[in-house]
């Protein structure tokens, strides 16, 4: 039987949900921002070499909010995994990130979220790691969508994760 | 008619579908893309996905708003709603096609985020500006610290070599080392005068002080030193002028020399004036007029605003000597007086710098007068213990030659911090010269500790800071650890003896 997931990525605006997944589905990038209303909604097909078996991701590319609480609950039904997005040039972006993922805990307490610091590339090795330290909760990635960096790896790894879960 | 009009425009943007409880499509009007019956919703879009297990759900109402649906190369944003009944009944799927309603809030939106963004960007960008300004500052003042240790070492042995017996050759190579280290001091103080500038951290001390014998002072040393290049100089001080008025005689001494320093540099012919009157005096305030002229190389009028910037040499820079720091130092101070410098400048004619600066007028309180070229003998025959704690071989060696000269001193050399204090216990001292930025620890963090121990006499050795260190917080910071005066570095052998000999009878 085909394995689908249901992927939802979350965040601020302008933190580059969308770009992450524009590099992971067509493999391309574009400086110019547009701004996503509402929700758009893709797939891919995740081989699992592991496993020996695809994992078919439906990823939620959902609006960014000042405050993710706005979310529209229905977006959320059914999610199997949130990607949690956050741009490491602006503070604002991930201020709030604890409570943020306190609260898609409570929402969908068996789900699992993976951290994103997005936007890597316009910071130092040196500023990334101050940063690092900066922020209590553990981030998983720390991105790039203009140039590709860890971001097969992120949805590789999140693919891996739902197919044992 | 409102229904036919209603069931018409229903018909364009609303498309119902009848699935059963697996997703199969059983009935659509496909009024927005074709399906066949029998097809899975599944393969409309993705997005349906979500909606396979809620359809088996009794009786619930599901909203999905502003969904953007890519249908057979058409894109389309909708909300859509899933209805579902009971067992029996199959559930109704509809979507309503509002993508120009969306357009129009995704405009809106993006003109909004983009501001949002743009606005956090620019914040961001001069949060990093300045810190790497701050960066910048502290960098200047800890290496224009670092170098007043050698420079104390060349102006304390120039000294030192000047009272040996040399021959006049020799007598002209130890004065150009002299005036060079001059040079090169100013130098480090004008760089470390900017870094406080640009911190803001650089304060007036408001003490009544003789106005006259300051300026006296000034035109009696550059009166000299425009004969020395064959410029006539002339000066004038209004008798109305008080004799002590309130105000940082340090800083303003610093502001006039530099004005002078500036136009005996770019004269090379004719000569130099240096007038002071009195405007007014209202309030207890004495409103007074510096005036510095010269018949110099002038500046370009497009020039003029600049010349009061950081590292600015208007003129070729191989030609003058100079950081270009004085006018920018002059400026700011002025401006910390609330007052406000002007120039006037005619190419190839010459300039006049002029200001008005207000100081308050002292009548009780007279100025602490001290003549800072002799060297006050300390009358007694004992022989005072001295410890220094200094971790610079050369300050150490300095202060060594100066005192051993005298006679009238042992002398005792840490460099350690951690041996400071088994030290004094182990010994007694009549004085203690402390270093401020040791390698391991700050020498008035070693004086609190002194301070705290049991004897009694340890609490009343003088202990005299030397630092380079010397502005009003720092001052403090040292008298609130017990230290008792300060000897600024890089110091000469009279500002040295004389405040050692305060402190001993």
């Amino acid at each position: 039987m085909k394995i689908s997931k249901k992927v939802v990525l979350i965040g601020h605006f302008g933190v580059g949900k969308s770009s992450l997944i524009r590099r992971f589905v067509e493999n391309t990038f574009s400086d110019d921002y547009k701004v996503t209303i509402g929700v758009h909604i893709f797939k891919k097909s995740v081989p699992i070499p592991e496993e020996g078996k695809d994992v078919s991701l439906v990823i939620w590319d959902l609006e960014g909010n000042d405050d993710i609480r706005e979310t529209r609950l229905s977006y959320l039904l059914g999610t199997n995994a949130y990607i949690y997005v956050f741009d490491v040039s602006r503070p604002t972006t991930y201020k709030d990130i604890d409570s943020d993922i306190l609260y898609l805990k409570e929402k969908c307490p068996t789900a699992p979220i993976k951290i994103v610091g997005n936007k890597e590339d316009l910071l130092t090795k040196k500023q990334i790691g101050d940063l690092n330290e900066k922020i209590e909760s553990f981030i998983d990635f720390f991105t790039s969508a203009k140039t590709g960096n860890k971001v097969d790896e992120l949805f590789s790894k999140l693919a891996l994760e739902l197919i044992n879960k | 008619m409102l229904e036919t009009y209603k069931k018409q425009h229903a018909k364009t943007i609303i498309q119902y579908l009848v699935v059963d409880f697996n997703g199969q499509i059983l009935e659509t009007d496909n009024v927005l893309f074709d399906i066949k019956n029998e097809q899975n919703i599944t393969n409309i879009n993705p997005f349906f996905e979500t909606l396979i297990p809620l359809l088996k759900s009794e009786n619930e109402d599901y909203f999905f708003n502003c969904i953007h649906l890519h249908l057979n190369e058409k894109l389309i944003t909708a909300d859509i709603s899933l209805k579902t009944f009971n067992k029996e009944t199959y559930p109704l799927i509809t979507i309503v096609d509002l993508t120009s309603h969306y357009k129009h809030y995704q405009t809106t939106a993006q003109v909004r985020n983009e501001s949002v963004i743009n606005s956090e960007v620019l914040e961001l960008k001069n949060s990093y500006l300045k810190e790497k300004e701050e960066f910048k500052n502290r960098f200047i003042a800890n290496f224009s610290h670092e170098l007043r240790d050698p420079i104390t070492g060349i102006i304390t042995f120039s000294d030192i070599l000047k009272n040996t017996q040399l021959n006049d050759e020799q007598l002209n190579y130890l004065q150009i080392l002299k005036s060079s280290s001059n040079f090169l001091k100013k130098m480090v103080d004008d760089i470390l005068d900017i870094s406080r500038i640009e911190v803001g951290k650089l304060e007036l001390t408001i003490k009544p002080f003789d106005i006259r014998s300051l300026i006296q002072d000034i035109n009696a040393n550059y009166s000299i030193r425009a004969k020395e290049k064959g410029l006539e100089y002339f000066s004038s001080i209004d008798e109305k002028l008080p004799a002590i008025v309130g105000g940082d005689a340090l800083r303003l001494r610093q502001v006039l020399t530099n004005l002078l320093d500036n136009a005996i540099k770019f004269t090379e012919k004719g000569n130099i004036t240096f007038n002071v009157s009195l405007n007014q005096i209202r309030a207890q305030k004495a409103n007074v007029h510096f005036e510095i002229t010269d018949t110099g190389i002038g500046i370009a009028p497009d020039k003029l605003e600049s010349i009061f910037e950081n590292f600015t040499q208007i003129n070729n820079p191989l030609s003058f000597k100079g950081a270009g720091l004085g006018l920018a130092i002059v400026k700011y101070l002025v401006e910390l007086t609330r007052s406000k410098i002007s120039v006037k400048s005619s190419l190839g004619k010459g300039s006049i710098f002029s200001t008005n600066i207000n100081f308050k007028i002292e009548t009780s309180k007279k100025p602490h007068k001290k003549d800072k070229t002799l060297i006050k003998e300390i009358r007694s025959d004992k022989k005072f213990n001295i410890l220094l704690v200094e971790d610079s071989e050369i300050t150490q060696l300095s202060i060594l030659k100066i005192l051993a000269k005298k006679g009238q001193f042992f002398l005792d050399i840490v460099s350690n911090a951690n041996d400071v204090i088994p030290r004094i216990e182990s010994s007694e001292f009549d004085l203690v010269l402390m270093d401020i930025k040791l390698q391991d620890q700050w020498g008035d963090e070693i004086a609190k500790k002194i301070r705290k121990l049991p004897e009694r006499e340890h609490k009343k050795v003088p202990i005299i800071a030397l630092t380079a260190k010397v502005f009003s917080e720092d001052l403090k910071k040292y008298k609130k650890a017990g230290i008792n005066d300060v000897i600024k570095k890089p110091f000469d052998e009279i500002s040295l003896l004389n405040t050692i000999g305060k402190y001993l009878k």
